[in-house]
């Protein structure tokens, strides 16, 4: 069949116009295509994981919002791990191979972290952890291709016990030999990871660890745990642990009559304070919870000028798009995480090595250097080198010690920075405190 | 050798963790032995009774109890559909077959109050009072579930041995074929007893939010071991799957409490693989 003459003549000239626009229109969607992992579902989202989700969405957002970077485009993909690390492992393969992502980004769970990483380094891929905090990512691994600017959990542990040993004598009225503390703690390698910390510092201390036990975190009873607690009579009980553990945790505990004067929790569930006193009510007032601040409780006149605004940027849009009265944590680590690597990581790479291949993306990675107070949740970023222990963890990065007192959370340590002196030992009031 | 009052507390709180473990082996029980289906995603259904009692209770304001009866009634009609809709089409097919549907189901029922609910951990915020006797501490919630298990499980008995229907569940259990051809209604049979297993995880449901919180996942902490505790006991056999919940619950409690609380999970599932060698057809199953 003959095709018209003006048909035809239309076509060509619709294919040529095809021909010569579809460069420009390549040209002006120029895209870095970042893989984003967060569980959405199953029992970590509840527990952070699926704030930092949204607020490293909010982070992208606002990035494509103003223009993008360097005439690039942000273009995420998420996926959802659903708590499981097989599953993080199979999205983390799936984005690089057949979604050919540039990059990985976020990760909530250490159980994750740790094989994903692994993996991806050595495929010579350039993953962002964003939330995640156990050493063991990083330790004695050499990898050189994965980053974290987040704090890493031998910090955790020792935060929480410098803390301790700072009030003991002051508060407790107890020399630290005779300090009874007790760890108990999630068994993956977060709760692992804090609890041999903790362990490690106590012990240096000269602290009596009275009793070291993980525990999986979908146990269905912890009671049997309760009772050796009781039996072990700790003055200072060091917590780690994900959501569903640590209210079964604290119901058990007021049931079973365990009594203590201090107690910390290290993130996760602990950082979800909204949730504990939904539950607990006033139970819960006066725990300790260490973790990187969240970015709205730190004093924007302390940080480079701008940040201030930024994290009420980030506030605003989480409480819109969650409708929740607080913002925890995690939403600042996700969004203060990637925030770092687009704006700071990403136009170096592109500028001055050529790209967002990954080994560009890894040179300017290591040519980070913001110092303190250039970030909004206050901590500066430079990754140990290459042949360093911990290769790709951030060196400048610092959790604090934070105190639930009515509803609001204040921080307690360091004293340097802290806008409460801490209440300890547990107010008579409390269902937990030692009689 | 010196009284260890923890001790005792240990083997208390394991007797009574026991119980919750009873109650929710109790329906998985019932079902298997009647209609020979696992319900591979009995603990989802307990999920869902335990939504409708927190929206109940926490966000419409009903008395606690009304709705623990509302949740019973609702979840023994989701075991009513689950029959009708998913166990009745393919009764005839293998079982594999059969545990890949209600596998299905399982992922099916989490997505759904994923989407529904979101992934939020949520309770209803009730502190009960404590319990306390010679300075040995016990979970009211406990009491409560253990109470529940064995009235459910007399109530249950009586049920089957007492009422004409009961009789007829019983019969279909023997011999399903030889009733269908004695002019027994074996599908009325098969949807009463999903409605009743419904209706026991609702109860189960009732208990359980009065000590966890309620998420998408729940299920995860009590599908796998109520599941090992019915198998134990011999699948099918109800008298069987409350004597293993105990045994169970004693191997975690006191295991627990000497070695480290992990252990009495590893001691617990070493008893079960043993057990499964020597005794196949479970603790009080019948060979076959």
């Amino acid at each position: 069949m003959k095709i018209p003459h003006i048909r035809r003549l239309a076509l060509a000239s619709m294919a040529t116009l095809a021909l010569v626009a579809l460069p420009i229109a390549a040209q002006a969607e120029k895209e870095v295509k970042v893989g984003v992992i967060f569980d959405y579902s199953g029992p970590l989202a509840g527990g952070g994981s699926e704030a930092g989700g949204v607020a490293t969405k909010i982070a992208v957002d606002l990035v494509n919002e103003r223009g993008g970077i360097e005439g690039y485009k942000i273009n995420a993909i998420y996926a959802d791990a659903q708590s499981k690390p097989d599953i993080a492992i199979n999205e983390a393969e799936r984005l690089l191979n057949q979604e050919k992502v540039d990059l990985l980004l976020g990760f909530y769970s250490s159980a994750q972290c740790v094989p994903v990483a692994a993996k991806v380094d050595a495929l010579k891929q350039f993953m962002w952890a964003n939330i995640c905090i156990s050493s063991a990512v990083f330790k004695d691994r050499n990898l050189k291709y994965v980053f974290r600017p987040q704090v890493h959990s031998d910090q955790y542990g020792v935060a929480s016990v410098q803390f301790v040993s700072e009030v003991a004598k002051e508060k407790l009225d107890t020399p630290l030999a005779d300090l009874r503390v007790a760890i108990i703690h999630e068994d993956g390698p977060y709760g692992s990871g804090v609890a041999s910390g903790n362990d490690k510092a106590a012990k240096e201390k000269g602290m009596k660890v009275v009793l070291n036990e993980g525990y999986a975190a979908t146990a269905p009873d912890l009671s049997s745990l309760i009772t050796k607690l009781k039996r072990a009579k700790p003055d200072v009980i060091l917590h780690t642990g994900y959501n569903p553990d640590i209210t079964l945790f604290f119901r058990q505990a007021r049931e079973l009559g365990l009594r203590f004067k201090m107690l910390i929790g290290h993130g996760a569930g602990y950082a979800q304070i909204d949730k504990l006193i939904d539950t607990f009510g006033e139970d819960v007032n006066h725990v300790f919870n260490v973790d990187p601040v969240a970015a709205q409780l730190l004093d924007p006149a302390t940080l480079k000028p701008g940040l201030g605004d930024l994290t009420s940027e980030l506030v605003k849009r989480y409480k819109l798009a969650k409708g929740v009265k607080e913002v925890p944590p995690h939403a600042s680590m996700g969004f203060n995480h990637t925030w770092i690597f687009l704006n700071d990581v990403l136009p170096r790479a592109i500028k001055q090595h050529g790209g967002i291949d990954p080994e560009a993306l890894r040179k300017a990675a290591l040519e980070t250097d913001i110092p303190d107070g250039g970030t909004i949740q206050g901590y500066g970023v430079k990754f140990f080198p290459a042949g360093h222990q911990m290769a790709g963890q951030n060196e400048r990065s610092t959790p604090v010690v934070m105190q639930y007192i009515d509803g609001e959370t204040k921080i307690a340590w360091p004293k340097a920075i802290r806008t409460v002196d801490p209440v300890v030992p547990l107010p008579a009031a409390s269902p937990y405190a030692a009689k | 050798m010196v009284f260890d009052i923890y001790l005792l507390e240990a083997i208390i709180n394991g007797l009574l963790l026991g119980g919750v473990l009873a109650l929710l082996a109790l329906g998985l029980n019932l079902i298997f032995g009647v209609i020979d289906v696992v319900w591979i995603s009995y603990a989802e259904l307990v999920m869902a009774g335990m939504y409708g009692v927190y929206w109940l209770y926490a966000f419409f304001g009903v008395p606690l109890v009304l709705a623990a009866l509302i949740a019973i009634f609702g979840v023994a009609v989701l075991g009513f559909l689950v029959h009708y809709l998913v166990i009745s089409p393919i009764l005839g097919k293998p079982p594999i077959n059969q545990l890949l549907a209600t596998g299905g189901l399982l992922f099916f029922l989490q997505s759904f109050a994923t989407l529904l609910f979101g992934v939020e951990f949520r309770n209803i915020g009730l502190r009960l009072p404590v319990i306390e006797l010679w300075d040995m501490y016990f979970s009211f919630a406990r009491i409560l579930a253990f109470a529940a298990a064995l009235i459910g499980m007399v109530s249950l008995y009586v049920f089957l041995k007492r009422t004409f229907m009961g009789t007829a569940i019983r019969a279909v259990a023997q011999d399903r074929e030889i009733m269908a051809t004695m002019g027994v209604n074996t599908r009325q049979v098969y949807l009463i007893t999903s409605a009743i297993g419904g209706g026991l995880a609702g109860l189960a449901a009732g208990l359980l939010v009065l000590q966890y919180d309620v998420h998408p996942a729940v299920g995860l902490s009590f599908g796998p071991i109520t599941f090992m505790i019915c198998v134990l006991g011999g699948l099918g056999n109800l008298l069987g799957g409350f004597v293993a919940a105990f045994i169970m619950s004693q191997f975690i409690s006191i295991g627990g409490f000497y070695l480290d609380l992990e252990w009495g999970y590893v001691i617990a599932f070493v008893f079960f693989i043993v057990m499964m060698f020597l005794r196949p057809q479970g603790i009080l199953g019948r060979r076959g």
